[in-house]
């Protein structure tokens, strides 16, 4: 039954772009291609949500029928990720049937309905595959077509070189995660071989794997210093695609590499846990730190991507830790910590940049210095951003709050550990998410204060509407699954919980970490009471103009600009900017009265410079000096392929 | 009776962990009155640890010397030092080359230093690890308050400290030195102090000011 | 009985509040040779702003008027995690602290927004100095209190205050007393006064809290100030319930009860009394020190933490 409800959900998404390329030309089936879309996903979502609570397993086997290695398989890990993909795409499908049509027409429309159910069914193979050929095959797949997806929405310089950037980190990733496979060698034709081989290799071969596995994922999931490309790539892709792919599409990261860690390598020396628990530090660290120097809404939003992913890795860290202290029951709230991050930073980050489609579309821009008062004119839309914010900064009655509980939590456990630098560092790990969290809230205090709230501070957002109905439905579907999972919470903890005891082996989690579930909804009744009391019972209110000091008019660029909110945040944290500032000032007839100011500060990414520009140039130089093997004689390419056959010779000989 | 000595007992010797407090608030310390008050609690701080020392070994000796250390360290010192600070009528800020956060961050890492430096030592020397511990710290938090801070009398504040760390680390691990050793280096101490405080005047007197970091004549 | 002691302390809590703001004045006002105002002051602000009409700027959401019902609701909660009489609370054992923290930080988070909203330069400029405030001691917060739970091996407050009664009041613990210091510290940054914000002024060279309520009036200015009073008292009674809680009941007794609340009465006048005297003689810092300052209190509870590990 399960495995037919697949296999149709499969074909349906595979028969999206079909059904788009015939009815092109038919303007009356302008919807069929979304509708279809959304069907699949539903039947996905009952599938995934099936076999996730209640476990059960299924497996869709081509090796019988072609020669090569290509398997989906559903256990409960595959079938959260499954869940995770299908049921945050809905709403953002749902979404995109009225962003598309308004924003796209003729054959850019066509090629995005065609290339989005492609790119989420290699999303799919990326987390049911059970043979490395079908990861592998999904994992390129995810890169080309979301590639592609960019590209529909326009190729000029600036953007190509983004694209290019993009591509290129993807592959150097892929070929991390190519050669950690490889090591499997010759065990690796699926999954379960590879478990059972793991426990057999030597330690200095399972480091290699995790290392590799870890550079080749980290890439993907965007931690720092790898994270170049997120910034770059998420802002120029159309709103939904992005959503998609800084929701769903890092997520695939982070499967791969409790897949590796958790579920093919078993347990590993506690250097692992800090590697990942230190790289989860500095990323959510810088990232937030990074976004709160950006006024444009898209790119601010990709760096608390990075944010979120460290603070995905911290909870990642923490349990490679405990499982490598034989701690199983503390592993599993760590991992489920993190699993359940996974979840909500889907929901959250999907529904803010839909949010950011939402506000492009009614406004036409997206930089924050020219936003302002757009709650006024979107109320659901600022509704649901207000929710997604709270979500986001961690605020408790939200989603955000629950995942970051249990890492706290986790963290707490980590100081009853007997290692003494484990005790001292999983606690002071603590600080560093509280701090996270800190600044998360000041930038979202920025964004939704400079771009909802106050007046407008130009003419177009002054003329904003409220977006379409199906655009509102999309978006306040995410935002209700926020509010619900914040408040009841044990409706994903448990199953979760399962999830775990199945990767760990010997876990249970422990009953601690369920008094939340307890006192939550209580706090939330409690809120709604009172909130709901003062509100009816206020009085009437007056409207008045907002005090000036007395002054005629107050002109709606007195306001705090985004520059201006972060400023002190950005000065003490100057190290991290290292910010070239440039100021230029016009002189005029008299020297004081200057005719023109200009100042402009750019922060430097210290990575680009240190890290890699010069890891290019030495690349390219490389590779110019290689240059010299191509003399262009055919006589000494002849020489080249005869030596070669000798070498084989020889090497047949004495091998 | 019984009651309040065992309180007492336990107060004295558990006080030592407000050592840390001092060192910490010292780094941070703005002000050179704050840093003399801090110097003069740290003293007292330890002539409670002498007590409680000298109670569990029944020696007269130890009440002498908890005397001496409160007469000169926690009373005569500080306030010959608060007496040249308002005859100088220099300003009374701390010219410190970290800033505050900064100093208290390097004051917490030497601590944890001085922890990790003292541990494979405990059982060996005997005594408490904390206080060994607290003992380092001091010593190395006299020398950092020496090297960050520009100030003339802000040396000789960090030498007390100095000196406050190592008859701690005597202390605590053979419970105090002979007694004319005791009363010798205190008495050079307090004169020690006395010629500071003439020579400060000579210094602001010949350069005009009173910051270290601009005597730089010590060369070859 | 327990589930009434516990309600009556949430009541204590909130009723107490703005006689605590009260008392603080009258001492300054003293201290600086003035006669001040009256104790009650705060209590007849409150009841007058009540009575007047809510002044909304036409431009502002409905952001606008919900700020306050969220600061003063969260404020509310957060009073019944903290043990004021005996050792439990209304949330004392379900809640802890990480959830104490974020609620607090969830009111201040509604209270930058609303600040926003006004449209003002002001709302902006103390959302923004806020900001920078509340980000940076929020770390210190929660390593503190974190550090005390390690040492108490519990996350819940009411565990970590019956696990300070059970501990001797004469043996001093070094990561109790860093605790404390980083909570002094924190407790200064929270609650927005001298030497951190002035909760008198109104130049806008200086004002913090003050800034994000200028737009404020009427009912949505009571629940302000009533809560920020809370919210002082609340952190208050949290760092005598953490590091000097002995005096509270043990059994659930009418006499018993009297007792605690009188030993309550005074550990509080004591903490009134010192926060008054150091208003008085500290300036304000200069709002680029206040990292300096938090920097201070983060060191302080990051050795608390260490401490916890070393000392075991």
């Amino acid at each position: 039954m399960m495995l037919l409800a697949f296999n149709s959900f499969l074909v349906a998404m595979l028969s999206v772009p079909v059904v788009t390329v015939i009815s092109r030309r038919w303007t009356k089936a302008r919807a069929l291609p979304a509708a279809l879309l959304m069907g699949s996903l539903v039947i996905g979502t009952a599938v995934a949500a099936v076999g996730f609570w209640r476990g059960q397993r299924f497996q869709v086997d081509i090796c019988q029928v072609a020669s090569f290695s290509f398997a989906l398989s559903l256990d409960r890990l595959s079938a959260f990720f499954l869940l995770l993909i299908c049921s945050v795409s809905l709403p953002v499908i749902l979404f995109s049937s009225s962003y598309i049509p308004r924003h796209y027409s003729g054959a850019r429309r066509h090629w995005l309905w065609v290339l989005l159910p492609l790119f989420l069914t290699s999303m799919v193979l990326v987390v049911t595959a059970s043979t490395p050929f079908a990861f592998l095959f999904g994992w390129e797949l995810m890169t080309l077509f979301s590639a592609g997806l960019i590209v529909i929405d326009g190729d000029s310089e600036q953007r190509r070189h983004n694209i290019f950037i993009y591509l290129v980190m993807m592959h150097a990733g892929a070929a991390a995660v190519i050669g950690a496979f490889l090591l499997f060698l010759p065990h690796a034709s699926n999954f379960a071989q590879m478990r059972a081989s793991a426990a057999l290799m030597s330690p200095l071969l399972r480091t290699a794997v995790f290392l590799l596995a870890f550079a080749g994922f980290g890439t993907k999931a965007g931690i720092v210093p790898l994270h170049l490309w997120l910034p770059r790539a998420h802002p120029i892709a159309p709103s939904p695609v992005s959503a998609l792919m800084s929701g769903v599409m890092l997520k695939t990261a982070v499967y791969g590499l409790v897949r590796f860690a958790f579920d093919f390598l078993g347990s590993g020396p506690s250097w692992w846990g800090y590697l990942v628990l230190f790289a989860g530090a500095v990323s959510g660290l810088l990232g937030v730190l990074y976004a709160i120097g950006e006024h444009d809404l898209k790119r601010l939003l990709a760096y608390h991507s990075v944010e979120n992913i460290g603070i995905i890795y911290l909870g990642l860290g923490s349990a490679l830790m405990f499982t490598a202290n034989h701690s199983s029951v503390w592993a599993a709230l760590a991992l489920t910590a993190a699993l359940l991050h996974c979840l909500n930073h889907a929901i959250f980050k999907s529904l803010l940049f839909l949010g950011a489609g939402a506000i492009s579309d009614a406004a036409h821009t997206l930089d924050l210095e020219e936003l302002g008062g757009l709650q006024k004119r979107m109320p659901l839309t600022g509704t649901v951003f207000l929710i997604a914010c709270c979500s986001i900064v961690g605020l408790p009655l939200f989603n955000g709050f629950v995942s970051e509980w249990l890492t706290f939590r986790s963290f707490l456990a980590g100081s009853e550990m007997t290692n003494l630098s484990a005790a001292i560092v999983l606690p002071l790990a603590a600080g560093v998410l509280a701090l996270i969290g800190g600044l998360a809230a000041a930038c979202f205090a920025k964004v939704y204060g400079v771009g909802f709230l106050g007046r407008p501070r130009s003419g177009e957002a002054g003329r904003a509407n409220e977006v379409s109905l199906p655009m509102q439905a999309g978006m306040g579907a995410l935002a209700t699954a926020c509010v619900v999972i914040g408040i009841f919470p044990g409706l994903v903890l448990r199953s979760l919980g399962a999830l775990t005891e199945e990767l760990l082996p010997g876990a249970a989690l422990p009953p601690a970490a369920t008094s939340l579930t307890v006192v939550l909804p209580w706090i939330a009744l409690f809120v709604l009471v009172l909130v709901g009391g003062f509100a009816g019972f206020k009085r009437a209110k007056k409207l008045t103009a907002t005090w000036a000091c007395g002054l005629p008019g107050l002109d709606e660029r007195m306001q705090y600009t985004s520059t201006a909110f972060s400023k002190p945040l950005r000065r003490v944290f100057s190290r991290a900017y290292r910010a070239e500032r440039t100021l230029e000032v016009v002189p005029g007839d008299p020297p004081y009265f200057p005719v023109s100011i200009s100042y402009r500060s750019v922060r430097t990414t210290s990575f680009e410079k240190f890290l890699y520009r010069p890891g290019v140039d030495a690349i390219v130089t490389a590779a110019l000096r290689l240059r010299r093997l191509q003399t262009g004689n055919i006589q000494i390419y002849l020489l080249y392929i005869f030596a070669a056959l000798i070498a084989l010779l020889m090497f047949m000989r004495w091998a | 009776m019984g009651l309040f000595e065992t309180a007492a007992a336990k107060a004295l010797a558990s006080s030592g962990v407000f050592l840390f407090m001092t060192v910490l608030l010292i780094a941070a310390a703005k002000r050179i009155s704050t840093c003399i008050a801090l110097f003069s609690v740290q003293s007292l701080i330890i002539t409670a640890q002498i007590i409680a020392v000298s109670r569990m070994h029944h020696s007269t000796e130890g009440f002498v010397i908890a005397g001496l250390v409160l007469s000169v360290k926690v009373i005569a010192i500080p306030y010959v030092l608060y007496r040249i600070v308002e005859e100088l009528k220099a300003p009374r800020d701390v010219s410190s080359s970290t800033s505050s956060s900064q100093s208290v961050f390097i004051a917490a890492g030497l601590i944890l230093l001085s922890f990790f430096a003292v541990r494979p030592y405990v059982g060996v020397l005997g005594g408490d690890q904390a206080m060994l511990a607290a003992a380092v710290a001091l010593v190395l938090t006299g020398g950092f308050l020496m090297v960050s801070r520009k100030k003339a009398l802000m040396q000789v504040v960090g030498l007390l400290v100095l000196d406050n760390g190592i008859f701690l680390a005597a202390l605590t691990t053979t419970f105090g030195m002979p007694l004319v050793i005791e009363i010798g280096i205190v008495f050079d101490l307090l004169m020690g102090v006395f010629l500071m405080g003439l020579f400060v005047f000579r210094i602001r007197d010949t350069f005009d000011h009173l910051d270290v970091s601009k005597l730089r004549r010590l060369r070859g | 009985m327990t589930l009434m002691t516990n309600v009556l302390q949430v009541l204590l809590l909130i009723l107490l509040a703005p006689l605590v703001r009260g008392v603080i004045s009258r001492i300054k006002a003293r201290i600086q040779n003035r006669r001040g105002a009256s104790v009650w002051r705060p209590y007849t602000d409150v009841l007058k702003l009540f009575r007047k009409q809510d002044l909304v700027p036409a431009s502002a959401s409905f952001v606008f008027r919900l700020a306050p019902m969220v600061v003063f609701t969260t404020t509310l909660v957060v009073a019944a995690f903290v043990p004021l009489l005996h050792g439990s609370a209304l949330l004392g054992v379900t809640g802890d602290f990480v959830l104490l923290v974020y609620l607090l930080a969830l009111g201040r988070f509604f209270l930058m927004l609303g600040a926003m909203d006004g449209g003002s330069s002001f709302g902006g400029m103390g959302a923004s100095r806020e900001a920078l405030v509340s980000t940076l001691a929020e770390a210190p917060f929660l390593l503190a209190l974190m550090s005390v739970a390690i040492a108490a091996h519990t996350a819940s407050i009411a565990g970590m205050v019956q696990w300070t009664m059970g501990q001797n009041f004469f043996q001093f613990s070094a990561v109790h007393a860093l605790a404390f210091a980083a909570l002094v510290l924190v407790a200064i940054a929270e609650t927005g006064r001298i030497p951190v914000d002035n909760p008198t002024t109104h130049l806008e060279l200086t004002m913090i809290h003050e800034a994000m309520v200028l737009e404020y009036s009427g009912p949505s200015l009571a629940l302000i100030e009533w809560a920020s009073a809370i919210k002082l008292t609340v952190v208050m009674a949290l760092l005598i319930a953490l590091f000097v809680p002995w005096g509270m009941a043990s059994s659930v007794s009418a006499l018993a009860l009297g007792v605690a609340s009188l030993v309550m009465l005074l550990k509080i006048a004591a903490l009134v009394l010192a926060l008054a005297l150091v208003e008085c003689s500290v300036a304000k810092l200069r709002m680029y020190l206040v990292p300096d300052f938090l920097g201070v209190a983060s060191a302080l509870a990051i050795l608390a933490v260490v401490f916890t590990a070393l000392m075991r």
